[in-house]
């Protein structure tokens, strides 16, 4: 309705200069050309493509040493393992944002990466071996939130983590749930891959119409749901307690291992970065993207270029990041100021996206935040 | 707009004042002046008591959590917690287990709908009813079901978990959204604001002399007011001023009118209400029946106003998430959206005893949204959500698209 109130204002205005200026030649019509096929093509094979491929081989890593491990649980089999994790769930992050098609129907992100998880929960599964990762109910007892359990959060010591897979009792019971995480993780992950490489790729670039179904529309509001929920809020804003009453520091991304949660910051941030400029996932080139678009469109903002305006905020949301401990927990209890300080920059990116660059590119915002019950 | 409409009256007023100015028709001057916050005093003490209306909140409350306690939840103690009978252990809370009030015997049960139609009132609270057994006997089962079309269980709503009936309807949100209709609303427009409430028997007179109830610092009349005020602001942080916390009060009437607040084309309807209360109740203790009379077509107006927008938002969210593809992500807000349609059966028109939606037209919006194809939400269209939304829209002056954004 505001919209509406503006546009009426608009179209008054416009009246009103047209007729003052009806002795004049006009300003140029402007039609927006773009090749957005061009640029969905640029998107699919040059960076989500490579980003899911990359991303299931660092998966089907951690399966096979998964099946290491649970075979000869050692003190070395799980070091392995936790850098195999690692790595992937460093990696996990080039592709949360593409939550579109067969991602977004397996509700991939949410399968992957909802914590903090529920630990409780997770020892009860164990318990009984009665579970199915397929219910909607379990997000917060799979994917690497729960592996991160797994494999740094059942003891102090690794001497002690590797004997729930040894002497303990359910020992067995363990083992399953660990294979079954993984096995779940690498099942989704082949399954998007393959949907992109199987067709869904052609369907995504055909789809260049400008309309809420196009999809530029789609991942464009999906790149800005991702970086406003899942990146500012999920990483960074709910646990310095910018939603809640007090801080949150056991709702840190890899809450167990602990001092990887800034890399996993830096390395969605540099995601985000380089969906936006198009950047192809190998190498250094850069294609038709976010920025190119707006270049096209010359869109000016503060007499500044939006695209440039936006990039300069990234690098300053990222020397913020910078400046944080590589543990968040650590980080919170010592000085939450410097996670809000970060939160700030991040939550100036999302208005920039989320208001002017969408407004540029004449996207409207598909989602609402939801009342809360 | 609304302004422009509201200058041309107060114009058009001035012109008809002018034009009579000759004639010796005596001016109605609203000379009740209301006061700044809900506080009302005889001598010293407070008239202003609506105990029985916050206790019934808080058994909404209750119950409506309830419906998700999987583990101690059965149909047997939610029935005791609708049908409450003092003395029984039915709440957490003990002052509500010692209560003589209950759920059931409040919903549809005004004065002015269903005193002589109690027919209906059975029905409704067997809808009630079936809500609740529906719960454990279909969902309850499913809890660890993925559901699809015509079988119950779980969909997921972004990181949510829903738990949804065969057709895709949350029955928790179907009791929850329907009791604001069925008791708040119908209590509060039909029964405690009705004439035949307000001027029951000697009321009026009592009121004119200041004869308080037995015991009470109040009249009655001020009483029944004060009883319509506690369906809306009963567990208010503060009960004089509680447009400070609207919307954060309870999870029925006070949430909604403070949800429909926040969207930008209704963003002084919470003032309004309030202020209609406020001035309604100074015109009772000033005896000044006029006045009150047109604070009660407000609040009729606005109430109904909040469930109609609420009910339509709803529906519209609805229908874009189908639209994008989420289609069991759209299941909750169709659940909120089909308590709100229910509860467009206790709305009113402001300006005579009759409903704004008849029976026959409510049943009628409920079965294109339950049973416009055989598996409910599962495969309703967005076109029955657009025709549903669009007949709530007609019977008063906003649009669907002034509902649907905030």
């Amino acid at each position: 309705m505001k919209f509406l109130k503006l546009s009426l204002f608009f179209a008054i205005l416009a009246v009103a200069i047209t007729a003052c200026s009806s002795d004049s030649d006009g300003p140029e019509e402007t039609v927006d050309t773009f090749d957005r096929s061009a640029m969905l093509a640029n998107w699919a094979d040059n960076i989500v493509i490579p980003a899911y491929s990359s991303f299931n081989s660092k998966v089907v890593e951690m399966e096979a040493a998964t099946m290491a491990f649970n075979e000869t649980p050692t003190v070395e089999n799980l070091q392995s393992l936790r850098s195999v994790w690692q790595d992937a769930y460093i990696s996990f992050q080039n592709v949360s944002m593409f939550e579109i098609g067969k991602a977004e129907e397996l509700r991939f992100r949410n399968r992957l990466n909802v914590y903090p998880t529920n630990a409780a929960q997770i020892e009860d599964f164990i318990a009984t071996g009665n579970y199915d990762f397929a219910l909607p109910s379990t997000i917060d007892k799979q994917g690497f939130p729960a592996f991160d359990y797994m494999l740094n959060g059942l003891a102090e010591t690794d001497a002690e983590i590797v004997t729930f897979y040894t002497s303990n009792p359910n020992a067995e019971g363990y083992k399953n749930y660990l294979i079954d995480l993984s096995q779940t993780i690498s099942s989704l992950t082949n399954e998007v891959l393959t949907s992109w490489t199987g067709g869904y790729r052609d369907t995504f670039v055909a789809n260049s119409s400008s309309s809420a179904s196009g999809a530029v529309d789609k991942l464009t509001n999906d790149y800005i749901f991702y970086f406003e929920k899942a990146l500012r809020a999920g990483k960074i804003g709910i646990p310095a307690g910018v939603f809640s009453n007090g801080t949150l520091p056991q709702n840190v991304e890899a809450f167990y291992k602990k001092d990887i949660s800034k890399e996993l910051l830096l390395e969605a941030i540099n995601a985000s970065v380089d969906f936006f400029n198009g950047k192809s996932f190998n190498g250094n080139t850069t294609g038709p993207g976010f920025k190119a678009y707006l270049d096209y469109l010359n869109t000016i903002k503060n007499g500044e270029n939006l695209s440039a305006l936006i990039n300069s905020q990234f690098t300053i949301s990222k020397n913020k990041a910078n400046e944080l401990n590589s543990n968040f927990v650590q980080q919170i209890e010592n000085d939450n100021s410097k996670m809000l300080a970060t939160y700030d920059e991040l939550q100036r990116i999302v208005i920039l996206l989320k208001v002017d660059m969408v407004q540029a590119l004449d996207v409207s915002i598909d989602y609402v935040d939801a009342d809360g019950d | 707009m609304k302004n422009l409409i509201s200058s041309t009256l107060i114009f058009s007023a001035l012109i008809f004042a002018s034009c009579s100015s000759d004639d010796d028709q005596p001016i109605v001057q609203n000379t009740v002046e209301a006061p700044a916050t809900y506080k009302f005093l005889r001598g010293t003490e407070s008239t202003v008591n609506f105990d029985g209306q916050t206790t019934r909140i808080l058994m909404a409350g209750e119950i409506a959590n309830s419906f998700m306690d999987f583990d101690n939840a059965t149909e047997a103690s939610l029935l005791a917690m609708f049908n409450h009978q003092a003395g029984n252990a039915d709440f957490g809370d003990a002052d509500l287990n010692a209560s003589d009030k209950n759920l059931r015997s409040k919903i549809a049960a005004s004065y002015d709908y269903f005193f002589t139609n109690t027919s209906e009132t059975a029905e409704i609270r067997a809808d009630f009813e079936t809500y609740i057994s529906s719960q454990i006997n279909e969902v309850f089962p499913n809890r660890m079901v993925v559901a699809t079309p015509g079988v119950a269980g779980q969909v997921a709503d972004g990181s949510r978990t829903r738990y949804v009936g065969a057709k895709g309807l949350e029955y928790n949100q179907a009791f929850a959204k329907s009791l604001l209709g069925a008791l708040m609303t119908d209590q509060m427009l039909n029964n405690y604001l009705s004439a035949a409430v307000l001027d029951e028997g000697d009321n009026r007179q009592n009121n004119d002399n200041g004869v308080t109830e037995e015991n009470k610092s109040y009249t009655t009349m001020e009483h029944k007011w004060d009883e319509a005020y506690g369906y809306l602001y009963g567990t208010s942080a503060n009960p004089e001023n509680p447009n400070l916390t609207i919307g954060e009060d309870d999870k029925f009437l006070n949430e909604y009118v403070g949800r429909v607040n926040e969207d930008s084309d209704f963003s002084t309807i919470a003032a309004e209400i309030f202020d209609a209360f406020k001035l309604g109740r100074a015109a009772i203790v000033a005896k000044n029946y006029e006045v009150r009379d047109e604070q009660i077509a407000i609040i009729r107006e606005k109430i109904s106003e909040v469930i109609a927008v609420r009910g339509i938002y709803y529906l519209q969210a609805g229908k874009n998430k189908i639209i994008d593809g989420d289609r069991e992500g759209a299941f909750h807000a169709l659940s909120e959206a089909y308590g709100f349609v229910y509860s467009l059966r206790f709305t009113r028109k402001s300006d005579n005893n009759t409903p704004l939606f008849t029976k026959t037209e409510v049943d009628a919006l409920l079965e294109m949204l339950r049973d416009s194809s055989d598996n409910g939400f599962w495969d309703i269209t967005p076109e029955t959500l657009d025709a549903v939304s669009e007949a709530m829209a007609a019977k008063f002056d906003f649009t669907v698209a002034q509902a649907e954004s905030l």
